[in-house]
């Protein structure tokens, strides 16, 4: 299991930076306020923030970033606009946001697969991080909490060394010079590697009882909880840019005062915003916070079914930290919704 | 690495005559130079985009694509706005077709009804002149359309024909009538709802229906006295199909995106969906 696993002391950790910032630009968290993290171009390994848990914004930015050109008109010619990629390092990815980047995946590559979102992952390493959760994470009740794919580079931290998980291609090579800073993983590392998995899973604090979470979201779709929630909710959308797999957006024109030129650009878009659902003749298929509330969370824990069948949240907890009104706090939803629904699985019962 | 180009490429459309219809309605021919929307069927939609101003989903209203295709669009937007500024030579982006449309090879050796309520006759227009194109694969064929006002009527001189057709019933209602100058008795005053409790109607029938959102729950309620199964229902539905292709996420609805998995849906399918066609019309009628 371990054949493919090597170990990088942490003291070498500096010249494990050198390499991988001579590869391209490496984007890693940075300390940006009392208790903010962002995920932001480093020249030093000094700058990288390693007790960092959940940035301000997911990783997506740099697949998807919040606003880009799809394509240019000038004179009658339309021309794609290809994005000019240099390859990126995003190091420091914790499992939760590998999880939610295979989801974008995912969703990018179904056909007609994205070309924007797809050159950009094409030029990017990504290099994982183990943390230890802290009272907001949940990535254990979504099934998230270990890392599966979605990385080249894993490190795991193990006391005084790093174990280095090497995933795929991009990750051999971008080892290769580095090999002589590394010796193969040992048994002693390997129980100091099982022993801090082990104690993370021991760690949470925050979560649920995963089990029939999508039938509790349809059972208990007209619950109150709801809209007690709603009447609180400020539809400001702050949920969305947040999540790590929230990805509707927006096309839009930009055009020159010429008029003859112009450009079409994507933009995040946000399900909470009061038009998403509108169409001409002011129709509004989910006119209150309440509908746009629920079609949030519906995605998040139910998943777009016949497309995607499945769940999309993945338990960074951003969502709990970043909504003013405090209504988004996944887990006390879910338990609300699960007891609920168990007091009326008694009743029926009795 | 593998190249691939971006979805959203429009190909250009060069507007090749413009019919102003009832109303704020025109129909728009566009020439394209490929065949990507030849293979257009009945209720499929594209993408129109006026460069500078937007794209919205316009369905498409013409059963036969060859090399041109026809939309009829209202002016009720932006982009529509901007297109209706436009004139025959000038081109916008279209997109498409995507989405799928009415089940044609499904309602084939059957009875079909078809059912449109004001600007919904434009994706049924595309059915019935696919229909009348294939008539001896199906059996008996009607046509409801109704409107608010006959003035609103659109395709009046094509309706024209299909009323001296003897292999299409039609049945033509609006709230409120003046004058016109279709044949004597053709043109009711009703609602739809009252054209298909007229038409010989039963429980063989397939019903392919669109029109404004909420039309849709009377019209059922209606077919549902017919006897008419929710297996045989095919509703059009209207959403915020941003992208076409199933990504953007506004036209999602009971675990679909409209856009792929739609227009066209089969009424068992969206039995519970929440949000299928109750709506806030923002006090509009």
């Amino acid at each position: 299991m371990m054949d493919h696993c090597f170990v990088l002391a942490k003291d070498s950790f500096a010249e494990f930076f050198k390499s991988l910032s001579k590869l391209g630009r490496v984007y890693a968290p940075v300390k940006v306020s009392y208790q903010s993290y962002s995920f932001r171009q480093v020249e030093s390994h000094e700058q990288i923030a390693f007790e960092a848990l959940r940035t301000i914004l997911p990783p997506k930015k740099y697949f998807y970033p919040t606003q880009e050109t799809i394509l240019r008109y000038n004179d009658g010619q339309i021309e794609e606009h290809k994005p000019e990629i240099d390859f990126q390092i995003l190091f420091g990815v914790h499992p939760c946001d590998l999880a939610g980047l295979g989801i974008m995946d995912t969703i990018f590559t179904a056909g007609p697969a994205d070309s924007h979102y797809l050159t950009r992952r094409q030029s990017s390493l990504i290099v994982g991080l183990s943390c230890m959760p802290d009272k907001h994470c949940f990535c254990q009740s979504m099934g998230t909490d270990c890392p599966e794919s979605g990385y080249d580079l894993f490190l795991t931290d193990i006391g005084d060394d790093y174990l280095l998980e090497v995933r795929t291609a991009a990750g051999v090579k971008a080892v290769d010079p580095i090999m002589p800073l590394l010796r193969a993983a040992g048994q002693d590392d390997e129980s100091r590697y099982k022993a801090f998995w082990s104690n993370r899973a021991q760690a949470f604090t925050n979560g649920f009882k995963p089990d029939n979470l999508r039938s509790v979201m349809a059972i208990e779709w007209d619950n109150k909880i709801w809209d007690e929630m709603a009447d609180r909710c400020l539809s400001c959308g702050n949920c969305t840019p947040v999540c790590p797999t929230c990805y509707c957006f927006d096309l839009v024109d930009i055009a020159s005062l010429n008029g003859t030129s112009g450009e079409r650009r994507r933009e995040w878009d946000s399900c909470q915003f009061v038009g998403f659902a509108q169409v001409a003749g002011n129709y509004n298929f989910r006119p209150g916070p309440v509908d746009r509330l629920k079609f949030w969370y519906r995605h998040k824990l139910h998943g777009f079914d016949d497309p995607f069948g499945f769940q999309t949240c993945v338990g960074c907890g951003r969502c709990t930290v970043s909504c003013p009104a405090g209504i988004d706090d996944i887990v006390s939803v879910v338990q609300a919704l699960q007891a609920t629904n168990q007091a009326k699985t008694k009743h029926d019962a009795n | 690495m593998m190249q691939i180009s971006t979805p959203f490429m429009p190909e250009k459309g060069v507007i090749r005559s413009i019919v102003p219809m009832a109303q704020d309605n025109y129909l728009f021919e566009f020439k394209t130079d490929t065949d990507r929307l030849a293979a257009c069927k009945p209720g499929q939609f594209v993408e129109l985009w006026v460069p500078g101003v937007g794209e919205c989903p316009i369905s498409v209203c013409s059963g036969r694509v060859t090399e041109s295709i026809q939309l009829l669009v209202r002016r009720a937007g932006r982009v529509t706005n901007a297109l209706f500024q436009m004139s025959e030579g000038d081109w916008a982006g279209l997109r498409g077709p995507y989405g799928h449309g009415f089940p044609v090879e499904r309602y084939k050796g059957q009875n079909l009804c078809m059912v449109a309520g004001g600007l919904g006759i434009a994706p049924i227009r595309s059915l019935w002149q696919y229909v009348l194109d294939h008539r001896q694969d199906f059996g008996k064929v009607i046509l409801i359309y109704g409107m608010r006002h006959s003035d609103e009527m659109l395709f009046r001189e094509e309706l024209k024909l299909l009323l001296h057709r003897g292999d299409i019933q039609v049945f033509l209602a609006a709230d409120d009538a003046t004058v016109c100058e279709l044949p004597p008795f053709a043109m009711q005053v009703g609602r739809v709802t009252d054209m298909i409790r007229q038409a010989a109607i039963d429980h063989d029938f397939q019903v392919a229906i669109c029109g404004p959102p909420v039309m849709y729950k009377y019209v059922i309620e209606e077919l549902k006295a017919k006897h008419v199964t929710d297996q045989n229902i095919w509703l059009s539905l209207e959403r915020q199909m941003k992208c076409g292709i199933g990504k953007c996420g506004h036209c999602f609805i009971g675990g679909r995106f409209t856009c792929q998995a739609g227009p066209v849906f089969q009424l068992a399918d969206l039995k519970f969906v929440p949000e299928l066609i109750e709506c806030d019309n923002g006090g509009a009628q």
